[in-house]
């Protein structure tokens, strides 16, 4: 029966023996449909965009109804092609690829500095990346794009994989695992002769597999979500990736209403397969870090 | 070492300091002409937008606080109570947050299209409730802009504060329950002064958050209806890259930082403070 499970519940307030009393009980039974609902509204509006998509905008426009007449994966690839969305794909994961690469080697070589080799003045440095921490990107994307501007790097995917390797909480995620890795590794390929740099190539990124998987999921939903840096640096240009293409529906007056539903869907459509797979992970690494991502 | 801190410098650092000098500058485009000192504070100040923006920068904090705030701490007690699909719920509530921002942005747009064909209108025709016009009156759109924020971020702050409740020493409960304490007083008074002293960090983090609110009014509403719901970041944004007036927009993006600086200050007081107190 539905109370049968409380007898190992060692969480939270309700205990087996409170389910003696008949509104404990009833409280229980409201507490799953209330979770139940919560379910519910975080999932909906996701599979809503899904069935929309799938009216033709004449539907969509009278029709009140939420499921569609009929599911046609045509007018899905017709979407598709009309908009031309096999190149924003290919560029947003031109973009993400080279985010995460640079996510990776950028954020862990500094975290490897800090929390490995300590040299002269490490402090001063992690103070200042703490501080960028708690100052929002948002605030200076004004003078970052007048400076990319300046140096000559816009309409180039450069400055967007470079700025993911200038992200303070990867770096004190990266720094947190390295202090925990045992320092005799280190020392042993040390005195085999070592340098600096081979010692973070061949001994602590073998060792970092799991941090290197977070940061990865955290950088690839970054980089495909990221849509100010990449719209002034890339609109106007056929280097534009997804989200900068979806942004632009906002002033384009052609598009209807339902090719901006579909063009949703195909931007849900990657982080939901990245989620799916990796959800533990995902789900472990927000209650472990305790900082959002 | 040196190129990671080059790229903080060039990403992170210098943006700031550039702030601050173009916000003292005369400039055509990005060329900078003349030092005019503190003149493009007073062309923000007086914008006429400003004031509106800096108005809605309160309501969105009461609302963020209201909402934002209680939401999460609602989703992590309800999920640690029930014992069916514990893992299913938490991946769900989770899963808005890895949606794209601007996609679930604009998926909330039709959501709260006014008229016969917005789907809460739908859903409200089919319990026979008249069509709302949502996001178009001027009281509510902080709010409605608020609770998608709410609605894409309450997931990830309920793991933690999740995380957070399974910390709780087990013992407290019993101690409690041999007290004859009731399920309700024990969540009052074990579970939820836990959630608690964990939240008043999460919370100044929030109130930063609400200072960079940008795609949500810009996508959904511009703003409007009248400068309703435009946020301080939007009209940093306005500024730049509407107007193409960088100097202001810097003048205006210092202001903010200097804003968020003394928040900050703040959070390391309080969370200097709960861990002295730990």
């Amino acid at each position: 029966m539905f109370y049968n499970r409380y007898r190992k519940k060692t969480e939270g307030v309700i205990r087996f023996f409170d389910l003696s009393s008949p509104i404990t009980k009833i409280v229980t039974v409201l507490i799953f449909v209330a979770c139940i609902i919560m379910l519910l509204i975080s999932i909906f509006p996701a599979i809503w965009v899904f069935l929309a998509s799938f009216k033709d905008i004449a539907e969509f426009r009278k029709s009140a109804t939420i499921l569609p007449s009929d599911f046609d994966f045509s007018k899905y690839t017709k979407t598709w092609n009309e908009l031309k969305f096999t190149r924003y794909y290919i560029n947003s994961f031109i973009s993400v690829t080279g985010s995460v690469v640079c996510a990776i080697i950028f954020n862990g070589l500094l975290a490897y500095v800090l929390g490995v080799l300590k040299p002269k003045g490490h402090k001063i440095v992690f103070t200042l990346v703490m501080w960028s921490l708690l100052i929002p990107p948002t605030t200076s994307i004004v003078a970052l794009y007048v400076n990319i501007n300046k140096i000559g790097l816009n309409q180039s995917f450069l400055p967007l994989w470079l700025a993911m390797g200038a992200n303070a909480f990867w770096v004190v995620l990266f720094k947190q695992y390295f202090e925990s890795l045992p320092k005799e590794y280190i020392e042993a390929a040390r005195l085999d002769g070592c340098n600096d740099f081979q010692i973070f190539l061949k001994i602590i990124m073998p060792l970092s597999k799991p941090i290197i998987a977070v940061v990865t999921i955290f950088a690839v939903t970054a980089a495909w979500s990221d849509f100010l840096l990449p719209f002034l640096v890339l609109a106007g240009t056929d280097k534009e990736t997804v989200m900068v293409r979806l942004f632009e529906f906002r002033t384009a007056s052609k598009s209807t209403d339902v090719d901006v539903l579909r063009a949703i869907a195909f931007s849900i459509i990657p982080p939901t397969i990245v989620f799916a797979l990796f959800q533990k992970q995902i789900t472990k690494g927000i209650g472990a870090g305790g900082i959002k991502g | 070492m040196l190129p990671s801190i080059l790229l903080f410098a060039f990403f992170v650092w210098a943006p700031l300091f550039e702030n601050i000098r173009l916000s003292l500058y005369d400039a055509q485009g990005i060329r900078t002409i003349k030092f005019v000192g503190f003149e493009n504070y007073i062309r923000v100040f007086s914008h006429p937008s400003f004031w509106p923006a800096f108005r809605n920068t309160f309501y969105y904090i009461f609302w963020s606080l209201l909402l934002g705030f209680w939401i999460p701490i609602i989703i992590a007690s309800l999920i640690t109570e029930t014992l069916y699909f514990k893992g299913l719920f938490r991946v769900g509530v989770y899963f808005p947050n890895i949606l794209p921002g601007l996609a679930s942005v604009m998926l909330w747009g039709f959501f709260f299209r006014p008229g016969k064909t917005g789907v809460l209108n739908i859903l409200l025709d089919k319990i026979g409730i008249e069509p709302f016009t949502w996001l178009t009156t001027p009281g509510w759109t902080i709010p409605l802009i608020v609770l998608t924020l709410t609605w894409k971020a309450a997931g990830s702050t309920a793991l933690i504060y999740m995380a957070a409740i399974s910390n709780i020493n087990q013992d407290l409960y019993e101690a409690a329950t041999i007290d004859g304490a009731s399920p309700f007083k024990r969540f009052l008074h074990i579970m939820l002064p836990s959630i608690l002293s964990l939240g008043k960090t999460l919370l100044i983090l929030q109130i930063i958050a609400v200072f960079q609110i940008l795609y949500e009014p810009l996508v959904m509403t511009n703003g409007g209806p009248n400068n309703a719901s435009i946020s301080i970041m939007q009209l940093v944004y306005k500024y730049a890259f509407q107007d193409y007036n960088y100097p202001m927009a810097a003048a205006l993006s210092v202001l903010i930082c200097i804003v968020l600086v003394a928040l900050t200050l703040l959070y390391f007081k309080v969370t200097k403070n709960v861990d002295d107190a730990n």
